[in-house]
């Protein structure tokens, strides 16, 4: 099952976005398969101490965002294709990277300054 | 679905104490009625529950009827206590199964349990274990509203997240919460909606998701709205130190 006690919910995002994020995390690092079940709306609720129609909503977010399907009278189940899988690396990807460009703009650092540090940072961690 | 137009309320003391207040609340939502001591907040609360009637000829609608016609389906949880000093905890709660008819007695033994909660009369009780009598009396009427005013006195933070944890895993959905507390940090991620209550009017009506798309927290907007600070009596007490 979708472990999410480790989910830690900040105060910035809508609830249902962080949980979003959440399981596209657990796919992009490999940690989930396709198929494996999810909690109940109310077990979700339960464990983040949230209210039901949060955790309705973020099944339903999840569900349109092609994550996730429920079946008739069962329990919500992972899914996602090959398309949708190297979208989220995309994306991951690519948020990170910008989340790491926006902050060497503000230390006003130049792109070559940046390249530098950038090769000099990846040796080091290959020589350990 | 609570609908409130244009509402006033005066005490006999001629002390207006809210004028114009104007909001909807559909079915399952829930939301938090914040604003400094005296605001107005517990006010509202009362005239919402039909504890307390609004001037002129202006009604609260609960499902298209007045909250006196409906009283059995509104749980009112308060600081205040309505409780029997007198009555233990399940004396309390055989006499509150004669009166609600939806009264869960096994939830609330559940939830006695769950609070820790000892059989002697509420009258030798401390601050706090009467605050869960109150919540566990409230919750197990199983009303399709529930209000709640100040629910976190007198607990310790393990406590108030102990609650929110039964809260959460207990409603369904269906019921339309009222619930005004200092403890905002608790319901941050709580409640679907924030109403702030300024001066006797309406300062501000946010959802949860537009707070954020603002990337605000309810922290961050009652101090700009109201200039509060949770806890902020800390910095007063370093001071005296």
């Amino acid at each position: 099952m979708l472990d999410f006690s480790e989910l830690v919910l900040n105060t910035a995002e809508p609830v249902y976005a962080q949980i979003n994020e959440f399981v596209k995390r657990k796919i992009f690092l490999g940690k989930v398969k396709k198929g494996d079940p999810l909690p109940s709306r109310r077990e979700l609720a339960t464990l983040l101490k949230i209210n039901p129609n949060t955790a309705q909503k973020a099944f339903r977010a999840l569900e349109e965002a092609g994550l996730v399907l429920t079946p008739k009278n069962t329990v919500s189940i992972l899914y996602f294709d090959e398309e949708l899988l190297l979208e989220i690396q995309r994306e991951m990807t690519a948020d990170i990277v910008a989340e790491f460009v926006k902050k060497l703009k503000e230390n006003k650092l130049s792109f070559d300054e940046v390249t530098v540090l950038l090769r000099q940072e990846w040796e080091k961690g290959e020589k350990e | 679905m609570v609908e409130i137009e244009k509402l006033y309320f005066t005490y006999p003391n001629y002390d207006t104490v809210l004028e114009n207040i104007t909001f909807s609340v559909p079915t399952g939502q829930i939301v938090a009625i914040l604003g400094a001591n005296g605001a107005g907040k517990t006010t509202l609360l009362k005239l919402i529950a039909g504890l307390l009637v609004p001037d002129g000829n202006v009604q609260i609608r609960i499902d298209g009827k007045t909250p006196q016609q409906i009283s059995g389906q509104i749980a009112f949880i308060s600081e205040a206590g309505t409780y029997f000093n007198d009555l233990t905890p399940k004396a309390y709660g055989d006499f509150l199964r004669d009166f609600f008819p939806a009264f869960d007695k096994a939830y609330f033994d559940m939830l006695l349990d769950f609070f820790g909660l000892q059989e002697r009369s509420v009258k030798k009780m401390s601050k706090g274990q009467k605050a869960k009598v109150e919540i566990a009396a409230g919750m197990a009427k199983r009303t399709p509203y529930i209000i709640m005013d100040e629910p976190f006195v007198g607990k310790d933070m393990f406590t108030r997240q102990d609650f929110m944890q039964a809260l959460s895993g207990t409603l369904t959905g269906e019921e339309t919460i009222f619930i005004t507390t200092h403890e905002i940090r608790e319901i941050e991620n709580f409640v679907d909606r924030v109403i702030i209550l300024k001066g006797n009017q309406i300062a501000i009506d946010i959802t949860l998701d537009e707070l954020r798309q603002e990337g605000k927290t309810i922290q961050e907007l009652m101090k700009e709205m109201i200039g509060y600070e949770e806890n902020s009596f800390y910095s007063f007490l370093d001071k005296t130190d």
